[in-house]
């Protein structure tokens, strides 16, 4: 309905219409509330009638439709490799969830999950549950299982081999859970086609950053890199201003090992002074 | 069962009818009836007849055969060389002589048939143990086509168990083979399933049953299977509210996670328990979800406060070294360090056959890969005096 609403204001004065020539001035703003809510302008971010989960990220949530992820929907995660930054990113919605009391489901990760580290991000020994399932087909198995049971506070499933005919399964599986669910595929994944209604592509930076592509959600297309500002729970505490931006110290010791190269034929051992730092320990 | 008085509750005869009459195919009934008196509705039942109201109860009985009814059906014989075929010629002769050749019980029962005399029963007793065996209608040599049988069982215990306002936590479906069987298939098997929380959900313990069935290989054609309840507890079913309920928030978790545990196995769906150690690997001790189920219960345990990583790995990735700096896609940048774990002399084991103890002597880095993100690895001193570099987990 949204196409010929938006002809009927910019429409030109050869249209018969009456209301729109004696009009012409009339701005969108003029529309009754009920229209103005169900009417969607082609550059506006799609607003989801559906509940949303505040990702914690202001920028973020500026972008995502609804202001959030999204519940009663799938969320794909694009990583180059898993394990890098899933928790980094999602650490609001998991603390959110588990502080409303309900039980944070991880479907086959790359690695055993480490409750000490994730207690940072509020999850507690009651409310975490690991799934270790190994085949593709029981992964999308379990994953379509919760989905449907609409148990879990917050669904995460690592799916590196789904098929684009097996998400679209899961989406509409999803429309009735009202937990936001989210799947961490490999990057490779952007080039197929999806059913998922949000896809974002995450990388991180070495400067405690997130770099975050939208690279589909509904509304108009996402251009650019948002970068989130993120610490992995716990590090907060002993980061020193020079470790605030690691990139530096790695561009300096690139910069040593460049010298090192080029100029004195038999290298000092850069790292040697660590490992004598710490023998001294011992 | 007498129902005039609770008619409204199920909304009207005609929906109760049909309530009955959906609900009972799926228990084996063959033939429903429905009658003024109960004798009369079992002997329509006998007759491949439904409907008793149809026309007044003694027409419709007085054309029914004489085995009907048991205790006219034992004088069959006598009856039928007097010339009687039907209820109605029996009830023809004289009562005077009825009374005085045949005993007691016909005349009582065709008077309590046709409506004439008060039924008196006697009260249903449940019994106190479920134990039901059923023959199966054909040999079923595949373990998931047991559940047809045995879902015609799970629902003769749930109604045994809502009638004693029970729930079940375990329950035991046994088999035994025909006897065309091999002499190496010995007389049958039988299959133990436990759940987390007594229930007496139909669905629900047919959908364990299924998963659990699936794993069996029958070793020959089954005939006869039995379920029995082994634990029992008392359950009170939820309480309906006045007002509408919010909404169904979706199936419990428990349940999921159970059916879940039953295909991939008990192992396969963990829940964390803290343990109060230093050295990661041992930090977190995974078990069953349905075993700790019962756990659940504990105030959390407290945070710790030093750097923890939110993935490890199960046993470290020893790394390569390029000029005495590990290497992981890349050259690591060590960024803060080093955290010293050491101990666990204490933490005894045996491995390949000799006792060995768990300890460990490490220094813990935070270190950043451009690739991999930010890292936890460990330096330690191996056996042979070398120093080497670990890869942990990650601060995903």
């Amino acid at each position: 309905m949204s196409l010929p609403a938006r002809r009927l204001h910019d429409a030109p004065a050869s249209l018969p219409l009456p209301v729109v020539t004696s009009a012409p001035a009339a701005t969108p703003r003029a529309l009754p509330r009920d229209i103005e809510a169900a009417l969607w302008r082609g550059d506006q971010i799609g607003v989801p009638v559906t509940a949303v989960v505040p990702s914690g990220f202001a920028a973020l949530d500026a972008e995502l439709p609804g202001g959030g992820w999204p519940c009663n929907s799938l969320t794909e995660l694009l990583q180059p490799q898993p394990g890098v930054a899933e928790w980094r990113l999602l650490g609001d919605a998991v603390r959110r969830a588990v502080a409303a009391g309900r039980t944070l489901v991880v479907v086959g990760p790359p690695h055993s999950p480490h409750l000490p580290g994730l207690q940072h991000l509020g999850v507690d020994e009651r409310h975490l549950v690991w799934v270790r399932a190994d085949r593709p087909a029981e992964r999308l198995w379990v994953t379509e299982q919760l989905i449907r049971a609409n148990a879990a506070g917050l669904l995460l499933s690592w799916l590196p081999q789904a098929r684009p005919e097996q998400i679209r399964r899961l989406q509409l599986c999803a429309q009735s859970c009202d937990a936001p669910v989210f799947l961490c595929r490999p990057v490779t994944a952007a080039s197929e086609p999806s059913a998922a209604p949000l896809r974002v592509e995450l990388r991180f930076g070495a400067d405690w950053e997130l770099q975050l592509r939208l690279l589909k959600r509904k509304g108009p297309t996402h251009e650019g890199v948002l970068t989130l500002a993120s610490v992995p729970g716990g590090l907060e505490s002993i980061l020193t201003p020079r470790l605030r931006q690691p990139s530096r110290l790695i561009a300096a010791r690139q910069a040593r090992d460049t010298l090192h190269v080029v100029g004195s034929p038999a290298p000092r051992r850069p790292a040697a002074r660590a490992a004598v730092r710490s023998l001294a320990a011992h | 069962m007498e129902l005039e008085a609770s008619v409204r509750l199920f909304g009207g005869k005609r929906r109760l009818v049909e309530r009955v009459r959906d609900e009972s195919a799926a228990l084996g009934v063959a033939q429903l009836s429905w009658a003024p008196t109960s004798l009369a509705a079992l002997a329509l039942a006998r007759a491949a007849r439904s409907n008793g109201f149809a026309a007044p109860l003694a027409e419709v009985l007085d054309a029914l055969p004489l085995d009907a009814l048991s205790a006219v059906a034992a004088h069959r014989a006598t009856l039928a060389r007097l010339g009687c075929t039907t209820l109605g010629q029996v009830r023809a002769l004289p009562r005077g002589g009825l009374g005085r050749r045949f005993d007691a019980a016909l005349l009582a029962t065709l008077d309590q048939a046709y409506g004439l005399r008060p039924e008196a029963h006697r009260w249903v007793e449940i019994p106190d143990t479920f134990a039901v065996r059923l023959e199966l209608m054909a040999r079923v040599e595949l373990a998931p086509a047991l559940l047809f049988g045995a879902r015609r069982l799970l629902l003769q215990m749930c109604g045994w168990l809502a009638a004693r306002h029970a729930g079940v936590t375990a329950f035991t479906l046994r088999w035994w083979h025909d006897a065309m069987r091999s002499k190496a298939a010995g007389e049958g098997g039988e299959l133990t399933v436990r759940t987390a929380q007594p229930t007496r959900d139909v669905e629900h313990l047919t959908r364990l049953l299924a998963e659990h069935l699936a794993h069996v290989v029958l070793s020959a054609a089954v005939g006869d299977v039995q379920l029995l309840a082994v634990d029992v507890c008392p359950l009170a079913p939820p309480s309906l509210s006045l007002l509408p309920e919010p909404r169904q928030v979706g199936e419990n978790l428990a349940l999921v996670l159970e059916r879940i545990a039953a295909r991939l196995g008990p192992d396969q769906v963990l829940r964390p328990l803290l343990c109060e150690d230093h050295r990661a690997e041992w930090m977190t001790h995974w078990q069953p979800a349905a075993a700790s189920a019962v756990h659940t219960s504990h105030p959390p345990r407290r945070c710790v406060d030093i750097p923890q990583p939110s993935f490890v790995l199960t046993q470290p990735l020893r790394l390569a070294l390029r000029d005495h700096r590990p290497l992981y896609q890349g050259v690591l940048q060590l960024l803060a360090g080093p955290h010293r774990v050491e101990g666990g002399w204490w933490d005894r084991t045996v491995a390949d056959g000799q006792s060995a103890t768990r300890h460990v002597a490490r220094d813990y880095w935070v270190a950043l890969s451009e690739h991999a993100g930010v890292l936890w690895v460990f330096q330690t001193r191996l056996d042979d005096e070398q120093i080497a570099w670990f890869l942990h987990g990650m601060f995903a």
